[in-house]
């Protein structure tokens, strides 16, 4: 459905985006996933046509759409980021405008229109001016009208920033029911987002692709390092003696422990070959006379790989601390990618 | 064509539920009607000029007050069309249709002459008002009005292309602005100038070109020159566009 070989845009010297390739196969969801600033807003403005590439190839639903631009737009509704809208206009109004734009037949529009409301679900809002709409009713009249015309490809540039986190469940929901019905391609630098709505992930980090996979796979195929932590009572000397004489599977289960006193508690972390360590832990930690009020593992979540994959040349710490951090990865610096 | 309709239609409509447009009218008419009001006053003091002679000749060009409104409302009117869907990114949404760059800049164009004409048409009071204190010959004012179109559809057309070259509504409003008052000023030239240039200067003066229109004269030469140079520029504005995919 949509096909991108070694597109690449240069600004001068600068690279944005450096030689990315991938397809995205009839009814799949997609994620393009990529810290701020890594290329993904270009990417998707060049295979939309908005921005010419300096090289490479685009093709949508089989057609060229460098040598045939207009027919290619025909086979995808798109939603720029941050959804630019013509707020003085009513919802209804918009959409009219929309269709008409898109070649929807003049008998045909009204019914199209409707149908689209009723699959972005913002019926409710059809006669309201679009400037008194909230963030995430804007967001559906953007859906709305990437859904105007039925096309069968879906490209959506961030398609829950700036909502809160019940509009964001709400429209991954929508998203998630496309599944099977349309091919979805979203970017996104939410890493939850693409783990409950995409059935395949491409990473690109500084213009260049830097994985590729469903997120599964990717996340068990480099999963070489499984991590305990832990929250106990008394001091990080009693923990650390009481480790240390600890084996599982032949090896001692203490090397690369960290320790952290956090008050009168002692948090830890440590590497361990597999999960079943932890029962080992939890006995040579008992048998020490040591209380553990938190005792887990630590999935290598896609946030991780993502981190790992993201952030090369600092290679001291893979593996991102802060698991019960928000979803937004890196929330400032929106502007970094916005180079039109 | 059918998306140039479209963009046509929405460009109206979005400048119709706005304030602006109705302030615009106003302003307009207020110029106008002072312009018609001071040339009226003119003719009563003096009654017989003669001829076919009369104060609509001189409100289409014989004064300043005519021209002055031109270079103001004209970049006011042309501003938006192309530097705000770029400055609030609906640009994006419109150039990623399937909708073709000369669609979109003649779209836009045409809605903008609509409003020209928009701006025009309560003056033809004026012309009723003229004809009931003496004689108002219609040809003369629908070669006045012919005249009208063809300087608009000039001047717009180098509002269009400066709205597809700035970045935003305020760049786009004082490129236009400072082109006009540039020609405009070039055209003045020619009451200073001799020989050749003058000559130049009268052929791009759109104060020469109103004063023939304004008499009943429909110089083809002017209206090569409007149409031929709104073409023009209309024609750099779909190039700028095209042009911005590759570098913005």
């Amino acid at each position: 459905m949509l096909s991108v070989r070694s597109l690449t845009k240069r600004y001068g010297a600068q690279v944005v985006v450096d030689g990315v390739d991938f397809e995205v196969a009839e009814g799949e969801i997609v994620g393009f996933l990529g810290p701020n600033g890594a290329g993904k807003s270009t990417t998707l403005k060049m295979i939309t046509g908005f921005l010419a590439p300096t090289a490479g190839a685009v093709r949508v639903g089989g057609i060229d759409a460098l040598r045939h631009p207009q027919k290619a737009r025909r086979c995808f509704g798109y939603m720029p980021e941050g959804v630019p809208l013509h707020t003085e206009l009513r919802v209804h109004e918009y959409l009219r405008f929309r269709a008409e734009l898109k070649g929807v037949p003049s008998r045909k529009i009204g019914d199209a229109i409707e149908r689209s409301l009723d699959q972005a679900s913002v019926a409710d809002a059809e006669s309201r001016i679009i400037r008194q709409l909230s963030k995430g009713y804007r967001q559906r009249v953007g859906l709305a009208d990437a859904l105007l015309g039925d096309p069968p490809l879906l490209i959506l540039d961030e398609p829950s920033s700036g909502l809160d986190p019940n509009q964001i469940r709400y429209v991954r929901e929508l998203i998630r029911d496309f599944a099977g019905k349309k091919t979805v391609f979203l970017s996104t630098h939410i890493l939850p987002e693409v783990e409950a709505t995409c059935d395949r992930v491409v990473i690109i980090n500084k213009g260049k692709k830097v994985g590729e996979g469903d997120p599964r796979s990717l996340r068990s195929e480099r999963t070489e390092a499984f991590f305990v932590r832990f929250v106990g009572v008394g001091t990080p000397e009693a923990y650390r003696d009481a480790l240390e004489g600890a084996s599982y599977r032949d090896a001692g289960i203490g090397r690369e422990l960290e320790l952290e006193v956090d008050g009168d508690r002692v948090r830890g972390r440590l590497q361990v070959p597999d999960e079943d360590a932890i029962d080992v832990l939890f006995r040579a930690v008992a048998a020490a006379g040591l209380t553990l009020r938190e005792l887990g593992s630590e999935a290598r979540s896609l946030e991780s790989l993502f981190t790992e994959l993201t952030t090369e040349e600092s290679k001291g710490s893979p593996v991102d601390d802060d698991e019960d951090d928000d979803e937004d990865l890196d929330e400032d610096d929106d502007e970094a990618e916005d180079h039109s | 064509m059918r998306a140039g309709w479209a963009i046509c239609k929405r460009e109206l409509r979005s400048f119709f539920v706005s304030p602006v447009a109705y302030a615009l009218l106003v302003a307009w008419l207020l110029c106008c009607g002072g312009n018609y009001g001071f040339v009226a006053s003119i003719y009563s003091s003096q009654p017989a000029t003669g001829g076919s002679d009369n104060p609509l000749t001189m409100f289409f060009g014989g004064t300043l007050l005519f021209f002055l409104p031109l270079l103001v409302f004209i970049p006011i009117m042309t501003m938006r069309l192309l530097a705000q869907e770029r400055a609030e990114g609906t640009l994006e949404t419109l150039l990623t249709s399937p909708v073709s760059e000369r669609s979109v800049v003649l779209g836009k164009y045409g809605a903008a002459l609509i409003f020209w004409a928009a701006l025009w048409a309560p003056t033809l009071i004026y012309v009723w008002i003229t004809s009931r204190f003496g004689d108002v010959d219609l040809g003369v004012v629908a070669s006045s009005y012919i005249g009208v179109m063809a300087v608009g559809a000039f001047y717009l057309a180098i509002g269009v292309l400066m709205s597809a070259l700035a970045p935003n509504q305020i760049v786009a409003a004082t490129l236009t602005f400072l082109v006009l008052v540039l020609l405009f000023g070039l055209g003045i030239f020619q009451f200073m100038a001799f020989d050749l240039t003058r000559d130049v200067f009268s052929y791009i003066s759109i104060w020469t070109h109103m004063q023939d229109f304004a008499k009943g004269v429909v110089d083809t030469r002017a209206l090569v020159f409007d149409v031929t140079a709104a073409a023009l520029m209309i024609f750099l504005a779909i190039r700028t566009l095209e042009w911005r995919r590759l570098t913005s």
